[in-house]
């Protein structure tokens, strides 16, 4: 049960924004209300378990040595990635709006902002250089969105609270964010305690 | 002329990306052979830092130029074995991947073994590779010519967490600790321990890092196991 | 405000007072970092140490610059549809350029920096400031544009990589050919904590080398910018 492993490991110990600042811009920017916070969450969880392993079949069968050309295109994966992500963004929404205007009048502001949110990015890459298989590389998508989506909730649900708080002028807001996001990151540390390994065994 | 019509837009980012391909394309021509030669030495580099304290002329690592390291692994013996210990022929010792290695069944790895000799005195490294918290570790063990004492050890990972796991490669202090420590008892394997609170064997065992249980343990077996495999070739020299 | 496109007659290439501000506004009172919010994702995991830091300040420079500059040249033949891929593939395309001349021309530090390279493509302050400027301003102006903004993103990355440093490892500059040893329980080092009388009781603060010691010394650092510069002051 490799895939809960590693599941659980991007989603709650190895969390994108807290470890690894991914998608800082849009975490911050858009975590000043629970509800904005979650159609952002669920929108980035959708568009990280959709790329990731197309762009895993991507550097498999077009850009490796094993691929379709037989020679080593990997110089090109910057571009190919991030063309592939703002094209599935943009089909996501194209489907999305047809099929189902309630969940695009949700989601929809939010899915041009996902191209360029570091964390769709950043799971690619992570997942080239960890050498991740084809199934990993969907938990790990799902994963990672999913911890994300927690960390932008939560952030949000503290914003919201501490607005009747006194805190000095000059932290307010942003300053603020920022202080209460590194508290965030060391209480997730404490999951580091999790070993992956014994739900995998159950 | 009309930019939103369809053969406007096929037009310009057929353009854009033809361009771009060729434009990097040949930058990686040109660069290509510098970025391997680049990662070779790197990685040579990496294998050395175990010798720290042994290398020519008293250097560290970080001191000697590219072409010294070359140098040092060209002059070396580079003998690959099997799992009976038994060299293989033909083959060169930097050619191996251990990573490779690793997933092919246990008994028909090959394991790459480096002599190094300075002063008279000859240095066998071995290479192991393990898992830590999160993913690969691998590491570098010298052995003095009695192939029981430890001249040094380097280490490596992946992706272990920063300031805690991380250290084994971060902190000198923890690699230091290895120096001096000895492989068997009596004749008998023990291989190095990481303890955590502290080492109680002065022999065989170190000092963990504090917060990385995990990545300690994934150590001490990388280093008991990935040891062991080179057992049959340390009986057969001695 | 940089972000509206100045109406003035422009020359191709000068230098007055509207460049000037071009290049010293985001240094301050139009921070991308710590006003604008832009940037923070991909880079702050560098900067535990400030050599990788000042590469990638540099790195970052180069690429905003450089993707203003072509955008701008670009910027009437671009397709209003595609923009945003159009934008993509420059920016991709000079991080690539990135990556391939530090694999030749330092590669431990490519090492270092490993996947953070490919992620100055998502880097918002790139994106960001092409829509906010170079979208609309000649090219002249939006290289300087560039340069300014990635300049004052990488004094913030710096700062917090300096304190980082010198409290998390007690040393600056480390894995560069300037490496500084400040303090230490070794002889190498300037202080040396196992001699000193006066620093015996120091060791190296291991809340600095974690992600998190990032977030707060930049809040930190917001928190001194705006009791300075009130006009800052988030009101809501």
């Amino acid at each position: 049960m490799e895939f809960i492993n590693v599941f659980i490991k991007t989603a709650f110990i190895e969390n994108l924004v807290l470890s690894y600042f991914l998608g800082m811009c849009s975490y911050l920017a858009v975590s000043k209300s629970v509800k904005t916070a979650f159609g952002l969450g669920m929108a980035v969880i959708f568009v990280l378990g959709i790329t990731m392993p197309i762009n895993w079949l991507i550097n498999e069968y077009l850009l490796s040595e094993k691929g379709l050309f037989g020679i080593d295109l990997t110089f090109l994966r910057f571009i190919l990635f991030i063309a592939t992500i703002a094209a599935m963004v943009q089909l996501v929404e194209m489907v999305v709006e047809k099929f189902s205007p309630a969940l695009y009048a949700a989601l929809g502001i939010f899915l041009p902002l996902i191209t360029v949110n570091c964390a769709i990015l950043g799971g690619s890459l992570f997942m080239i250089s960890r050498e991740l298989s084809l199934s990993n590389s969907v938990a790990f998508g799902l994963g990672g969105g999913f911890g994300w989506f927690l960390a932008i909730i939560a952030i949000a649900a503290i914003r919201e609270k501490i607005r009747y708080s006194n805190v000095p002028p000059a932290l307010r807001g942003l300053g603020m964010a920022f202080i209460l996001t590194g508290l965030m990151g060391i209480a997730f540390m404490s999951l580091m305690g999790i070993d992956p390994a014994a739900f995998a065994s159950k | 002329m009309d930019r939103n019509s369809s053969t406007y837009i096929l037009g310009f980012v057929f353009i854009l990306t033809a361009s771009v391909a060729v434009a990097l394309t040949g930058l990686r021509e040109v660069t290509n052979e510098k970025a391997i030669q680049n990662e070779d030495i790197f990685n040579k580099r990496a294998i050395l830092s175990a010798l720290e304290g042994e290398l020519p002329d008293g250097k560290t690592v970080d001191q000697l130029s590219d072409a010294d390291v070359a140098a040092v692994f060209a002059a070396m013996e580079q003998p690959v074995i099997d799992m009976q210990g038994n060299v293989v022929e033909g083959e060169k010792a930097e050619n191996i991947d251990l990573a490779q290695e690793r997933k092919k069944p246990e008994a028909d790895r090959h394991l790459p073994v480096y002599i190094y000799e300075n002063g008279g005195e000859k240095f066998y490294i071995l290479s192991v590779r393990g898992k830590g918290l999160w993913d690969e570790i691998w590491g570098t063990v010298v052995l003095k010519s009695d192939l029981n004492t430890i001249s040094g050890v380097a280490f490596d990972h992946k992706g272990e967490t920063p300031g805690l796991g991380a250290e084994i490669k971060d902190n000198p202090a923890f690699r230091g600790q290895f120096k001096g420590k000895q492989i068997y008892e009596n004749g008998n394997y023990v291989s190095i321990k990481v303890r955590k609170g502290g080492a109680q064997n002065e022999q065989h065992e170190v000092d963990a890092i504090s917060g990385s249980t995990v990545t300690s343990d994934g150590v001490t077996e990388m280093l008991y196991r990935g040891i062991k495999y080179y057992e049959p070739y340390l009986k057969n020299l001695q | 405000m940089a972000e509206t496109a100045v109406k003035e007659k422009e020359p191709l290439i000068g230098f007055g007072k509207t460049e000037r501000r071009l290049l010293t506004d985001p240094l301050n009172d139009n921070n991308p970092i710590t006003v604008q919010v832009l940037g923070i994702c991909s880079a702050l995991a560098v900067t535990s140490l400030v050599y990788p830091a000042v590469v990638m300040a540099i790195a970052v420079t180069l690429v905003t610059a450089f993707s203003n500059l072509f955008t701008s040249m670009l910027r009437q033949y671009i397709p209003k549809s595609v923009r945003m891929i159009v934008q993509l593939v420059i920016i991709a395309t000079l991080v690539t350029i990135v990556e391939l001349i530090l694999k030749y021309f330092n590669y431990p530090i490519y090492k270092q920096l490993s996947v953070y390279i490919g992620l100055i493509i998502t880097n918002c302050i790139v994106m960001g400031r092409l829509e906010a400027f170079a979208m609309a301003n000649k090219p002249w102006r939006s290289f300087l544009d560039g340069i300014g903004n990635g300049l004052g993103y990488g004094a913030i990355l710096i700062i917090v990589a300096i304190i980082r440093e010198i409290f998390g490892k007690g040393s600056l500059f480390a894995g560069s050919p300037i490496e500084l040893k400040i303090i230490g329980p070794t002889a190498d080092y300037l202080i040396n904590t196992t001699q000193s009388a006066l620093f015996g009781w120091y060791t190296n603060n291991n809340l600095m080398v974690l992600p998190a010691a990032a977030m707060f010394i930049i809040g930190i650092l917001i928190w001194i910018q705006r009791s300075y510069n009130s006009k800052l002051v988030d009101v809501s």
